[in-house]
């Protein structure tokens, strides 16, 4: 997967470098911003309230 | 396909997914709580900056609606959970207000007002609000402010263990709490175990004292 990603970037090993780090950096934020909202009230923190459940 | 590939594959998904995994718990853990603390400042610059707006020019005479909705009305102080400890209260319970601050159940009482004013708040993440609930005892002080006056609340009972659908603790005279008569009580309750969501903990109190805020704080907040 992580092989077939590098031989599809462009440029030379530099470059290559350049934007995985790129990526990466592009995914941890989908996941900041997006993702992980999403997910974290299906967890058990937020039940602080004695009435809705 | 060859095995080779196909071990590869999976062996990078697995790390995939467990970076994922990693990145998840910082997220709940750390970052959750970085948010909420920059969240809650702003919410008391707010608050802060309206009172002084409204203190400027003189209010119109008090009106006793309910609050607005999702929006921050009061500061919290609790001196047993430390001097700094202090924190936004807005009106309403659900999961996006609760992000921001305390949360007020609606259809309780108004602070300072007859009838049981009840505050919500997170045990664990969105800035550990109440992470040493357990620590508060009967006397404790429990501070409020709405801009207009101090409230001070005494803590009289708790920390009490009970189950989430125990909605008789926020009732104007809370179940167990031993209260007898109706007053003007409050009630603060979380979550426990700290990371479950198992029961609640409550402590209730009641209205000790109030004073204008030109008039200096309240002794409980001096030191």
């Amino acid at each position: 997967m992580y092989g077939w990603i590098w031989r599809h970037l462009p440029g030379n090993a530099w470059v290559k470098a350049l934007l995985s780090l790129l990526l990466a950096l592009a995914l941890v934020y989908v996941l900041f911003q997006y993702v992980f909202p999403w997910a974290e009230p299906l967890l058990p923190f937020n039940d602080v309230t004695v009435d809705n459940q | 396909m060859p095995v080779r590939v196909i071990v590869r594959t999976l062996s990078e998904l697995s790390l995939t997914a467990g970076i994922v995994m990693v990145l998840f718990v910082t997220y709940v853990l750390f970052w959750t709580g970085v948010r909420a603390d920059g969240v809650m400042d702003d919410q008391i610059d707010a608050l802060r900056h309206h009172w002084a707006l409204q203190s400027a020019q003189p209010a119109p005479s008090p009106r006793p609606t309910a609050y607005p909705a999702g929006e921050p009305f009061a500061i919290m102080y609790i001196p047993r959970l430390g001097s700094t400890w202090n924190k936004p209260v807005l009106q309403g319970t659900d999961t996006g207000t609760l992000k921001k601050g305390l949360g007020h159940y609606p259809g309780t009482a108004r602070l300072g007002q007859p009838g049981n004013f009840s505050v919500a708040g997170h045990r664990r993440t969105y800035g550990d609000p109440f992470k040493d609930f357990p620590r508060l005892r009967p006397g404790d002080a429990v501070v409020l402010t709405d801009g207009a006056r101090w409230y001070t609340y005494r803590i009289d009972k708790g920390p009490y263990k009970t189950v989430p659908t125990d909605v008789a603790v926020i009732d104007p005279v809370p179940r167990a709490s031993g209260y007898t008569r109706p007053g003007r009580y409050f009630t603060l309750t979380t979550c426990d175990p700290e990371w479950g969501h198992s029961h609640r903990l409550v402590v209730w109190g009641h209205l000790d004292s109030t004073r204008p805020v030109d008039t200096g704080q309240p002794e409980a907040l001096r030191r």
